[in-house]
């Protein structure tokens, strides 16, 4: 008879008692999958202080500059297997300390700030001596910011002088100068993507600004921002319409078209947010095949989180060694680099997939073979024999009623010779599986039988060998102890002879012993601690 | 008043002619279960002891399906006609001895429809002969006797006696009846026209005392079960007696040839033994076809035997051992009845569990460890509700107004399997006094002390009464002692479980989650704290009305604790012997305590001056407290031996008020030992019936069951005690003629009618040669061909004109 009509279920041995809480799987999302995809490593490894700022150039082959001390590390962006250093690289005409490299919109010039308060743009193609020296600042210049539209002539710097410069670059005059433009070190600035004349500031002020600079004459910002703490990076997001904020622990969403209102606030790191960068989950080769845009956000906790502001939720999260001082990802999608405190710089890059790039091919191919007729499916006929299987993998529709077969139980080896009474075999299938837990539980079965002792008796030498070793490792195993010692002293007890008629059975009772007396040492231990701490609960209790 | 928990399975149950009814011997009464939904529909009353066998009047012509007979045979030597259609008592039969089984092999001459009324009945009934004395174990006190029910006398000698009244099994066409006599059995033949005086019998020897017996329906064929599983089947047995007088007619002398398998000079071809049950045979049945035989037993298997190969089939877990089994003339119906008094209705090609006719769970035996625990009951007071622990390690929770089952709850996950010695048991139950919580204890005993486990289960109700979820589970609560009882607080999620081992704990129910961050913090019990008493043996325990003294009798003393703070507050006197149990009266400040031991005691202990108030030297079985009244009832042994062998003791139950040690009222009962007490609130259907309750939600009635589980509720102030039934007998579903067999897929049969006198009623002129339309359309439309033929072959003659009718 089949066993789904009878009336009660058939409970298959496990052990009940001590069954660890149940986990659930973590199962990855496929965005995490993608996060993972990326193999990390050490890009540089000797740099030995922080990396401040990297920044991609926006125009292919995509090359990376680093900040690091007082120079400015050039990564050629398009060269294989990772990004090589360029040869003129590093750009070191700094008397001090280099901040926030920007790559101009066409990618052939850098500007970068310096602690001396100047700001210097080379040529990012070729070593050459600095082409334009920009002189308005009077302390560290920690903000640089080319517009990112087509706008080839201007930029913005911003310094701890608190002092907001726009300059025309070719001619080395600051076309708006706003003093006071905030009223303490301004540490982040960002263009705007949808106009070249939009820029945000912030601040430790605590305050982001946005500035526009056709109407900023009169040093009035267009929209002020209350962060709360104060803020360390800021960063549009691209549409334009979007500004994320990072200060303290919390990344904060902007929307500056609706005035200013506070959208969402990420609080999901520990200690304060560093950086932040936009990434791209799935998108290869530029933009052309879009993906999602992602804000990844680096803290000095140590973590890179990616931060979904369409689902306003993290949807990934990696750790790293150090403290993450700044964050990168190329336009390729290719490369996720984060620089730390302590000099590394990490680079995760992802292997282009050859398949991918053959089906695009072949995509491309069929758009040009238009004409050409798609072959027809061969009808199946029964001479085929897929034709009597036709369907049998068929997925059930929305729409369709699904009727379940009942569940099949499940039942291990042990669980079908207990079933036929073979309680020995049972024992030794259980023995022979190693997993201790089902072992314990095949026994208390055969204990509510009455039938353990029966069938220790009864076990041959490499069985007997088998559940000696098993009682080596587990018998001290505290919860199932107060168990397996009885019966490791009763199996002992009942097979002496055999044990001692055999080099191998003498073996596994010395380590029986060996164990007996490491467990000893264990709660003479364990007596120490409890007598030590008891004084301490009586004092604690009064 | 009124009674319940009948045994379901103390009898074969059997079938109604059209098998949607099962008439089940319960008690005193016959009760008529529907087949389809499992309800009872109606009962049978007017015996007055057990009724043991039931024997349905077959039909014969369809068009009387509905009328339904039946004789029923009991222990008041009574055999009784009904038509349980109405039910309706016809005739009675007197036979003065006490009936162990009847069969009436003769029934289908005499069947309704028939025509032939003339026949008279004759029931073979099996009795025991009063006169002999019990205590001569060799005595034949079993006689088989043959009584005239037409005319309501005794006919013919003793056809046999046995030692004990046997059960008679009797052949589908009723020529053989037989009997088991320890390792003989014994078969009769019933000729169609039998004298009483001259019946043929031959015997069938074995070497093992045989426990069942089952004819074949076609072919001389005769099956027996023994004690240790085997299976016997005789192949033409009686051909040598049973057809004496044919044989010599014919002159075929029959010789002594190779009779394989048969022992001595027993009258049969072959006989064959099957071996699959590890122990005694409880039923054989052959299918109705003659194909198949069942068999099944202690193992709780039903076994199919195909019986021209051996080959086995298998019906298993049914969860107990199995008691008989009975098919209905619906063939695709039987019925198996189970020791653990629930009868399962099969459908039978494939042995599938339609539906379940569950009765109050019987008592069994539990391990010798725990033997001072094995009489407690849980009730759910406010829904009328016991608790019984069953033998398959769940916990049964039946209604004692309805008098059915409400539910079971699984407490081990474990597959049962009935053995002689049981190695794990449910222990206890406690239900909290609103039953939203339920705690149990089940116990695993050692092998040689190895192995032993105690586990402490918290579960919590849902929404519908008697279904329970587990939430915590505590392994070995108190290390590897026993637990000698476990209560809940009145008011809120607090129980305290005491141990043999000298400690008590007291649990609670952290109610929500304290801690968000730490996702492993559930809601659960856990120990909020541990007592002791001089390390004394913690044996009995109980909450005051209020909650706000927990009473733990430390063996003799009882100590009287804060449940909050785990403060001694204090410790009152000494008993006799260890205290059992422990029971607050009402809210007053009194309290019972039970001593079962070798110096029995009932005492009434006084918390406020923490004194004895009065004792008495009774054995007590059980104590409840009536609500929040200052009264109690106590259920006592009138004698006091603890001897578990006589089951049948006399029992008294004395309701008594605290102030006054003079028993209010009293009660004799039967089977006293291992019953059970307790208060429960009047039904709230019966309230809506005009029966006005004073204190509503007040435990008012009293109920007792005794040793096998019979209950009685009735209700201790009144002395007419009259409280009706409640309202099951509203439960007969609305009888509509379900066709069956061949009717439920063609349809009814038009009438043939074979008169000749009548004119043919066929829908065409004879002229237009019929036998070319009768068959026309489908085959799946036409009638049998057999049916078909005779209009067939009369549309094909000439129909002569009336004209010669005329003249």
């Amino acid at each position: 008879m089949a066993d789904t009509t009878s009336k009660k279920p058939f409970f298959p041995v496990d052990d009940h008692r001590h069954a660890a809480p149940l986990r659930t799987p973590k199962t990855l999302t496929p965005e995490s999958r993608f996060w993972r995809s990326f193999t990390t490593s050490p890009l540089v490894s000797d740099l030995h202080l922080p990396v401040t700022s990297l920044e991609f150039s926006p125009s292919p082959p995509f090359d990376l500059a680093a900040a690091c001390s007082a120079s400015i590390h050039l990564f050629h962006g398009g060269s294989s297997p990772s990004p090589a250093p360029k040869p003129f690289s590093p750009l070191s005409s700094f008397s001090d300390v280099a901040f926030s490299p920007s790559f101009r919109c066409d990618g052939a010039l850098l500007a970068a700030g310096g602690a001396s308060g100047v700001v210097q743009v080379f040529r990012s193609d070729r070593a050459a001596p600095p082409l334009r020296r920009l002189r308005a600042h009077s302390r560290p210049v920690r903000a640089v910011r080319y517009p990112r539209l087509a706008d080839k002539l201007h930029l913005l710097s911003a310094g701890d002088d608190a002092l907001v410069s726009y300059w025309d670059v070719t001619s080395e005059t600051p076309l708006l100068s706003l003093p006071a433009a905030h009223r303490d070190y301004v540490r982040a600035a960002a263009a705007s993507p949808a106009s070249p004349d939009l820029f945000a500031t912030a601040s430790y002020d605590r305050v982001v600004k946005m500035w526009d600079v056709r109407a900023a004459a009169n040093s009035n910002s267009v929209l002020a921002l209350d962060h709360g703490d104060p803020v360390e990076s800021v960063l549009f997001l691209p549409s334009g319409g979007l500004l994320a904020s990072a200060g303290g622990n919390s990344v904060k969403i902007w929307d500056v078209i609706g005035g200013g209102r506070l959208v969402h606030s990420v609080e999901s790191h520990n200690k304060t947010v560093t950086a932040l960068s936009l990434g791209r989950t799935g998108g290869l080769d530029g933009g052309k095949d879009g993906g999602e845009s992602r804000l990844l956000s680096v803290s000095i906790d140590g973590y890179l989180k990616i931060f979904d502001f369409a689902a306003f939720k993290i949807t990934h999260s990696m750790r790293y060694p150090a403290q993450l001082l700044s964050v990168g990802f190329s336009p390729s999608g290719l490369l996720r680099v984060v620089g730390t405190s302590n000099g590394i710089i990490y680079m995760g890059k992802k292997k282009k997939q050859r398949e991918e790039e053959e089906d695009e091919g072949a995509t491309a191919a069929s758009e040009f073979d238009w004409s050409n007729p798609k072959p027809e499916k061969p009808v199946l006929r029964p001479t085929n024999f897929r034709y009597f299987r036709r369907g049998q993998n068929e997925k059930p529709g929305e729409s369709d009623f699904v009727i379940k077969r009942p569940a099949k139980v499940k039942l291990a080896e042990h669980d079908k010779l207990l079933r036929k009474f073979r309680h020995k075999d049972a024992l030794v299938a259980a023995l022979n599986k190693k997993n201790p837990n089902s072992i314990v539980a095949v026994m208390e079965e055969l204990v509510a039988r009455k039938k353990l002792l029966l069938c220790v008796g009864n076990l041959d030498r490499d069985e007997l060998g088998l559940l000696l070793g098993f009682l080596h490792k587990f018998a001290t195993m505290p919860r199932h102890a107060r168990f397996l010692m009885g019966l490791a002293k009763r199996v002992l007890e009942m097979r002496v002879e055999d044990i001692q008629s055999s080099d191998e059975m003498r073996g596994h009772v010395r380590n029986l012993k060996r164990m007996v007396a490491e467990e000893i040492r264990i709660q003479h231990s364990l007596r120490e601690i409890q007598g030590m701490i008891s004084p301490l609960l009586m004092i604690a209790g009064k | 008043m009124f009674t319940g928990g009948q045994s379901f399975v103390s009898a074969p149950p059997t079938f109604s002619n059209d098998g949607k009814k099962l008439l089940v011997c319960t008690g005193f009464t016959v009760s008529i279960f529907s087949t389809s939904t499992g309800m009872q529909i109606a009962e049978l009353e007017g015996h007055t002891d057990r009724v043991t066998s039931i024997v349905v009047v077959p039909v014969a012509a369809p068009a009387s399906k509905f009328m339904d007979y039946c004789w029923t045979s009991s222990l008041d030597g009574m055999i009784c006609y009904w038509d349980f259609s109405v039910p309706e008592l016809i005739k009675k039969v007197k036979v003065e001895l006490p009936i162990f089984s009847m069969v009436i092999p003769n029934i289908s001459n005499a069947s309704i429809g028939s025509g032939n009324k003339s026949s008279t009945l004759y029931a073979f009934v099996s009795v025991e002969d009063k006169t002999k004395p019990d205590d001569q174990h060799k005595a034949l006190r079993g006689q088989i006797r043959i009584y005239n029910l037409t005319s309501s006398r005794r006919v013919g000698g003793l056809l046999a006696e046995t030692r004990n009244p046997e059960h008679i099994i009797v052949s589908r066409s009723g020529e053989f009846i037989g009997i088991k006599n320890k390792r003989k059995l014994h078969v009769w033949r019933i000729p169609e026209d039998f004298k009483p005086d001259e019946i043929k019998k031959i015997k069938l020897h074995h070497t093992k005392n045989l426990s069942a017996l089952a004819f074949h329906p076609t072919e001389r064929m005769v099956a027996g079960g023994d004690v240790t599983g085997r299976i016997l089947i005789w192949r033409g047995f009686g051909m040598k007696k049973f057809t004496e007088t044919l044989r010599e007619s014919r002159g075929r002398p029959k010789l002594d040839e190779d009779r394989p398998g048969v022992r001595g000079n027993d009258d049969a071809d072959s006989c064959s033994t099957w071996h699959w049950h590890p122990s005694e045979i409880k039923f054989l049945l052959f299918s109705s076809d003659g194909a198949y035989l069942y068999s099944g037993g202690q193992e709780g298997v039903i076994v199919v035997w195909q019986l021209d190969t051996g080959k086995r089939k298998y019906k298993p877990r049914l969860g107990s051992p199995l008691l008989y089994f009975v098919d209905s003339p619906d063939p695709s119906l039987s019925c198996v009845s189970c020791a653990d008094n629930q009868i399962h209705i099969l459908k039978m090609p494939t042995m599938e569990i339609t539906k379940s006719i569950a009765g109050i769970k019987l008592p069994f035996s539990f391990p010798d460890v725990y033997d001072g625990l094995h009489k407690e009951f849980a009730y759910d007071q406010s829904n009328g509700l016991i608790a019984l622990r069953t033998e398959d390690y769940c916990v049964q929770f039946f209604s004692l107004f309805d008098n059915s089952e409400v539910s079971q709850v699984q407490v081990c996950e474990r597959n049962f399997q009935p053995v002689d010695d049981p190695t794990v048991c449910v222990a206890l139950v406690a239900l909290s006094s609103d039953g939203f919580l339920m705690c149990t204890v089940d116990v695993k005993l050692p092998e040689e002390r190895l192995g032993s486990l105690v586990s402490l289960k918290f579960w919590t109700r849902g929404l519908r009464v008697g279904e329970y979820s587990l939430s915590t589970v505590i392994y070995e609560p108190h290390s590897d002692a026993g637990i000698s009882a476990v209560c809940f607080h009145p008011g809120q999620s607090m129980a305290v479980s005491s141990s043999f081992g000298g400690d008590f704990k007291v649990w609670v129910h952290s109610s929500v989650s304290r801690l968000r961050d730490q996702k492993h913090e559930k809601a659960g019990w856990r120990c909020q704290s541990v007592g002791s008493y001089k390390r004394k043996p913690m044996t009995a325990a109980a909450f005051s009305a209020d909650g706000s003294v927990l009473a733990v009798a430390a063996e003799t003393v009882i100590t009287l604790w804060d449940p909050d703070t785990n403060i001694l507050v204090a410790v009152i006197g000494e008993a006799l012997s260890p205290i059992s149990k422990l029971s607050f009266v009402g809210k007053s400040e009194y309290l019972v305590s039970l001593s079962r031991s070798s110096k029995p005691q009932v005492a009434l202990w006084n918390t406020s001056n923490l004194s004895m108030y009065w004792s008495y030297k009774l054995f007590a079985e059980a104590v409840c407290c009536a609500g929040n009244a200052p009264q109690f009832a106590i259920l006592a042994l009138s004698s006091s031996q603890n001897d578990i062998a006589v089951r049948d003791q006399e029992g008294i139950i004395l309701l008594f008020d605290v102030e006054n040690p003079v028993p209010l009222t009293t009660w004799l009962v039967k089977k006293a030992k291992g019953g059970g007490l307790a208060f429960v609130t009047k039904d709230q259907s019966l309230l809506v019936n005009g029966y006005e309750d004073n204190a509503r939600g007040e435990p008012s009635l009293l109920a007792y069951i005794n040793s096998d589980h019979e209950y009685i509720v009735f209700d201790p102030h009144n002395e007419d005690g009259r409280i009706g039934k409640s309202a099951r007998r509203s439960q007969a579903p609305p009888e509509e003629a379900v066709p069956i067999g061949y009717t439920s897929i063609y349809g009814e049969l038009p009438k043939i009618e074979s008169n000749k006198g009548t004119d043919w009623d066929i829908p065409f002129v004879p002229s237009e040669r019929p036998w070319e339309t009768i068959f026309s359309g489908s085959s799946h439309v036409l009638p049998p061909l057999t049916k078909l033929c005779s209009t067939f072959l009369a549309s094909l003659l000439e129909k002569r004109p009336p004209i010669a009718d005329e003249s």
